[in-house]
C-alpha cells in the first residue's frame, strides 16, 4: 500500500480565503485531486499579503497541492464545464454566501441530479438556513454573534480581537471529517449526501463551559471579558515576570505545587484555599502573591523551570518569530516551507494531522490563476485546443501568472 | 440501509479526558459510533467542573454524551489486561494522557499495534509524541502560549488577554476526527492501521492563516504582535464602539467601495494610498475616524449593522454576549443550542454538533453515563466474564466501584 489515503477521489472546489480553503487543502495533502474553479480576478486572498512578483503568500499558504482553473461562472459555458467535471467527481466543497451556488445552476438541487452519489460539502458563516443566512461572513463575524469576541479584553471595556482565523481554521478541520466520514458511509453502502457546516456554530461550540454555565444557573453566571486571568477560577492566568508574560495554570493537585513552587506552604494551608470554586474569591491575594514570586525570580526561564520541577502547568508568552525558532517547534517540524517557483521559499503552518502510515506531506504547489485549464478541459473533458481558444477569446475561462 | 448514521458499527476506547479528546469521541460518538469511555476509579476530571448538580456535572454531560463508561486502575496488570482484550475488538484507540503514561500502562501504540494491526490509535496532547517540551503537562492555554496564538490578543503594548473558552481543544478535537476518519477510510480501501500524533500546538500554531507567512517573507520585519482592537496588516478590520455597544467592520475585498460611498468619500477609490488592504492599513487612523464618525450620527450598533450590512452588504456584526446568542433568532432556528435531557441532572443547554449530514438530520438522543456505569454490561457482553470474575476484579480493586452520579 503507498496509495495516499485519498488518492483517486476527485474534489471540485469553489472555495476562497480560508474556511473552505483549509478543508480542501487537507484533502489535498491526503492525495484527492483537488480542481479549485476560481472566478476570473481570481480567489480574494490573492489579495492579501504578503505579495512577491504579484503571487501572494496569504494563497500559497491555503492552497497548495490544488489544480486551478478560473472561469466566468455566470455564463453557461463555464457552468457546463463544471457540470461535467462533477459528473465524475466525488466531492464538491463551496464557501459562497448561500444562494450564490443556486444563482450558478450548482446548488444540491441541480447537482445530487448530476451525479446521485455526490457529497457536497456547504461551508458558510450562518448556515444554509435562518434569518442571517445570506449576509456576507468573515470569520470575525461569526466570533461576533458567536460570543466569543466578548469574551476577550478587560472586563468593562472595549473587547479585543485576536490576529488569527481561528473559527476558518477549525470550520475547514470540522467540514474535513464531515466529507471523510461521509466518504466512509459511501464507501460502506450508503448515499451520497449535502453537509452544511457554519462557522458561527464551530465558534458556537468553543464555548466549553460558558454554555450549559449560564443555562443551569438560571442566568446567574454570565460568563464575560476577563482581562488576563479566568474569570471564575483562580489562579488562572497570564502573570508579569519581568519584561516577559508567562501563563500559569494551579487548579486541584497543582494548586500544592505551585505553592510549593512559591515556596507558600502557608496559603496551601490557608482553609480559604482547599475549594477551587471557592478560591476565585480570592484571585486578587492569589494573584498578587504569583506575580510577587516572580518579581523576586527575576527570570522568566528560571520561573518556568521552578514551575515545571513541581508539575505545575506553565509556558512563556511567545510571539510568532518566537515560537519559529523554537526548538521544540524546530524538532517537530512545525512550520513548513514551501518552495513557490514564483514567490520563493515560504514557511507556514504545518496541517496539524499527522499519520504514522504518511509520516511526509507532498511537497505541493499553489496552482496559478487558471493554470490548469487546459489540461482539465482537454484531458478530463475531451475539449479541443480550438474550442479552448474560443472559451478565452469569448472571456469565459483565464489565465494569469500570479 | 438502515444505519443509524454516518459511523454506525464503528468502535471505539477511549482514554480521553476534559475536552479535546472528548470533544474528538463525542463528534464520533454522535455520527453513531459505540464509544466506551475508559476512566479511573475517581472517574475523568472533568467530571468535577461546574456546574454539579447531584453530584453531577453539566461540563461533563456536554463533552461525554453517548459512551459508555467503565472504570477500571489502569496500574494493574488485570485492568491492562481487559483493555488489551478490548482493543482486539475496536477499530480506534484515542487518548490524550501526557505523551509517556500510556507506555507506562502497557497501551502505547508499539504494544497496542502488536495486540490489534488494524488497529487506528490516536494520541492527542498539547505539544506532541516527542520534542523537548512534550513531557510537560498541558492544557488548551498551554498550546495557546506556545502557539504565539496568546500573545495575538491583546492591548497592544499591553498584557495578553486570556480567553474564556476552548479554543484549542475543540479544533483539535475536530482535526483529531479527521485524521481518524481518514485512517478508518483508509484501511477500508485496503490500507493498514495507523498511529496518529495530533497535538494542540499545531492546531493552533495553524490558527496563523496571515501571521506566519508575512513574518517569513518580509524577512523578519513585519513581527505580528497583539493590536488590540484593529488587524495589524490589513485595513479597514476591526471593533467598533457605537452607543453602549460594540460592533465589528470588515471591508478588506470588494466591500471597501460600498463603504468609501457609504462614508462619503468616493475620493477615496481613486487615492492610490488606499488602493488595497495593506496600503490602506497604513492610512488605517483615517479610515477608522471616518467610521467613527459615521457611527456617533448613527448612535445605536444593532441600527449600524442593519445598515452597514442589509442596506450596503458590508460584513458587519454586533458583539454578542452567551445569552445573546442563545436567544438570537437565526441561532433557534438553527438549533445551535441542544436541549440534553439527564437523568440526574435534569434539563441542559449546550452547544449543538457543528457537524450536520442531509442524510441524517435528527440528532441521535445520547446521555452521558456516570462513572462505572457499564462496567458489568461491557465485560459481560464484550468479553464474557462472569458475575463472579465481575466480582472479584471489583473487590480487588481492578475494577471501580459504580457511582450513578
Amino acid at each position: 500500500m503507498t496509495q495516499k489515503m485519498l488518492e483517486g477521489f476527485k474534489v471540485i472546489d469553489f472555495t476562497h480565503v480560508v474556511a473552505g480553503p483549509h478543508a480542501t487543502k487537507i484533502l489535498a495533502e491526503h492525495g484527492a485531486e483537488v480542481i479549485k474553479i476560481e472566478p476570473l480576478d481570481g480567489d480574494l486572498s490573492r489579495l492579501l499579503p504578503t505579495h512577491r512578483e504579484g503571487r501572494s503568500g496569504y494563497f500559497i499558504q491555503h492552497n497548495v497541492g490544488k489544480k486551478t482553473m478560473a472561469m466566468d461562472l455566470a455564463t453557461q459555458e463555464a457552468q457546463e464545464i463544471c457540470h461535467e467535471l462533477i459528473k465524475t467527481a466525488d466531492v464538491v466543497v463551496e464557501n459562497f454566501s448561500p444562494g450564490v451556488m443556486k444563482k450558478h445552476n450548482m446548488d444540491w438541487e441541480t447537482l445530487k441530479k448530476i451525479n446521485p452519489g455526490l457529497i457536497m460539502c456547504s461551508i458558510s458563516c450562518f448556515g444554509q438556513t435562518g434569518p442571517l443566512a445570506n449576509l456576507p461572513g468573515y470569520d470575525w463575524i461569526g466570533q461576533s454573534y458567536a460570543g466569543i469576541v466578548d469574551l476577550m479584553g478587560e472586563p468593562g471595556k472595549k473587547p479585543v480581537f485576536g490576529d488569527i482565523a481561528f473559527g476558518d481554521v477549525s470550520t475547514g478541520a470540522h467540514a474535513y471529517g464531515a466529507i471523510v466520514a461521509a466518504l466512509l458511509h459511501k464507501s460502506r453502502g450508503g448515499n451520497g449526501q449535502h453537509i452544511d457546516i457554519s462557522l458561527v456554530e464551530v465558534l458556537f461550540s468553543y464555548h466549553e463551559f460558558s454554555v450549559q454555565l449560564y443555562d443551569s444557573t438560571d442566568g446567574q453566571v454570565l460568563a464575560t471579558r476577563s482581562g488576563s486571568y479566568h474569570g471564575m477560577l483562580s489562579p488562572v492566568g497570564i502573570y508579569q515576570c519581568k519584561d516577559r508574560y508567562v501563563f500559569i495554570l494551579g487548579l486541584n493537585h497543582q494548586w500544592e505545587g505551585l505553592t510549593r513552587a512559591m515556596e507558600r506552604e502557608d496559603m496551601f494551608n490557608d482553609p480559604r484555599f482547599t475549594d477551587v470554586m471557592a478560591m476565585a474569591k480570592y484571585k486578587d491575594e492569589i494573584n498578587d502573591a504569583i506575580e510577587e514570586w516572580l518579581d523576586k525570580v527575576g527570570d522568566v526561564d528560571k520561573a518556568l523551570e521552578i514551575l515545571r520541577a513541581n508539575r505545575v502547568p506553565c509556558a512563556p508568552i511567545l510571539n510568532i518569530a518566537e515560537v519559529m525558532d523554537h526548538p521544540h517547534s524546530k524538532e517537530r517540524g512545525t512550520v513548513r516551507t514551501i518552495s513557490d517557483p514564483i514567490f520563493g521559499d515560504l514557511r507556514v503552518p504545518r496541517t496539524p494531522l499527522r499519520f504514522s502510515e504518511f509520516p511526509d506531506i507532498p511537497d505541493d504547489q499553489a496552482g496559478t490563476l487558471g493554470q490548469y485549464n487546459h489540461q482539465i478541459l482537454r484531458e478530463q473533458l475531451g475539449y479541443s485546443e480550438q474550442k479552448i481558444a474560443d472559451l478565452e477569446t469569448a472571456g469565459i475561462i483565464t489565465s494569469k501568472n500570479i | 440501509m438502515s444505519r443509524r448514521h454516518v459511523l454506525d458499527g464503528v468502535k471505539v476506547l477511549d482514554f480521553s479526558h476534559y475536552v479535546a479528546g472528548p470533544h474528538c469521541t463525542r463528534l464520533m460518538a454522535e455520527a453513531g459510533a459505540e464509544v466506551i469511555k475508559v476512566e479511573a476509579h475517581a472517574g475523568d476530571t472533568s467530571r468535577h467542573l461546574p456546574v454539579i448538580k447531584e453530584g453531577r456535572s453539566g461540563y461533563y454531560i456536554q463533552h461525554n454524551r453517548g459512551k459508555r463508561c467503565i472504570s477500571l486502575d489502569l496500574r494493574t496488570k488485570e485492568a491492562q489486561d481487559i483493555c488489551h482484550e478490548l482493543v482486539t475488538q475496536v477499530d480506534v484507540v484515542i487518548e490524550n494522557f501526557t505523551p509517556g503514561v500510556m507506555k507506562k500502562y502497557n497501551m502505547d501504540w508499539a504494544a497496542l499495534s502488536k495486540v490489534n494491526p488494524d488497529l487506528v490509535m490516536c494520541s492527542i496532547s498539547a505539544l506532541g509524541q516527542e520534542g523537548p517540551l512534550s513531557k510537560f503537562p498541558g492544557f488548551d492555554y498551554i498550546g495557546q502560549a506556545y502557539s504565539g496564538v496568546m500573545g495575538m490578543t491583546g492591548q497592544a503594548g499591553g498584557p495578553p488577554a486570556l480567553s474564556g473558552m476552548a479554543f484549542g481543544d475543540i479544533s483539535t478535537g475536530a482535526h483529531a476526527y479527521g485524521a481518524i476518519v481518514s485512517s478508518l477510510f483508509h484501511r477500508a480501501n485496503g490500507g493498514g492501521g495507523q498511529f496518529l500524533d495530533i497535538t494542540l500546538l499545531d492546531c493552533l500554531f495553524s490558527y496563523h492563516e496571515m501571521n506566519v507567512q508575512v513574518y517569513d517573507a518580509s524577512g523578519g520585519q513585519m513581527v505580528p504582535k497583539r493590536s488590540g482592537h484593529r488587524h495589524s496588516f490589513v485595513a479597514p478590520l476591526g471593533l467598533f464602539k457605537c452607543g453602549d455597544r460594540y460592533l465589528i467592520i470588515i471591508a478588506i475585498g470588494p466591500q471597501w467601495a460600498n463603504l468609501a460611498k457609504l462614508l462619503g468619500r468616493e475620493d477615496w477609490l481613486d487615492d492610490p494610498r488606499m488602493a488595497d488592504p495593506v496600503s490602506r492599513n497604513e492610512n488605517s487612523d483615517e479610515i477608522n475616524a471616518a467610521i467613527e464618525a459615521w457611527l456617533a450620527t448613527i448612535g445605536d450598533a444593532e441600527k449600524a449593522v442593519k445598515i452597514l450590512i442589509e442596506d450596503h452588504h458590508i460584513p458587519a456584526a454586533p458583539v454578542l454576549d452567551v445569552p445573546e446568542v442563545m436567544e438570537h433568532p437565526h441561532m433557534v432556528q438553527r438549533g445551535i443550542v441542544q436541549t440534553i435531557k439527564d437523568p440526574v441532572f435534569g434539563d441542559l443547554k449546550i452547544p449543538a454538533s457543528p457537524m450536520k449530514y442531509s442524510q441524517f438530520p435528527e440528532p441521535l438522543e445520547l446521555q452521558a453515563s456516570s462513572v462505572g456505569q457499564h462496567n458489568e454490561e461491557i465485560l459481560r457482553e464484550k468479553l464474557n466474564y462472569s458475575t463472579e470474575q465481575i466480582a472479584s476484579l471489583t473487590e480487588s480493586g481492578v475494577l471501580g466501584a459504580r457511582d450513578d452520579t
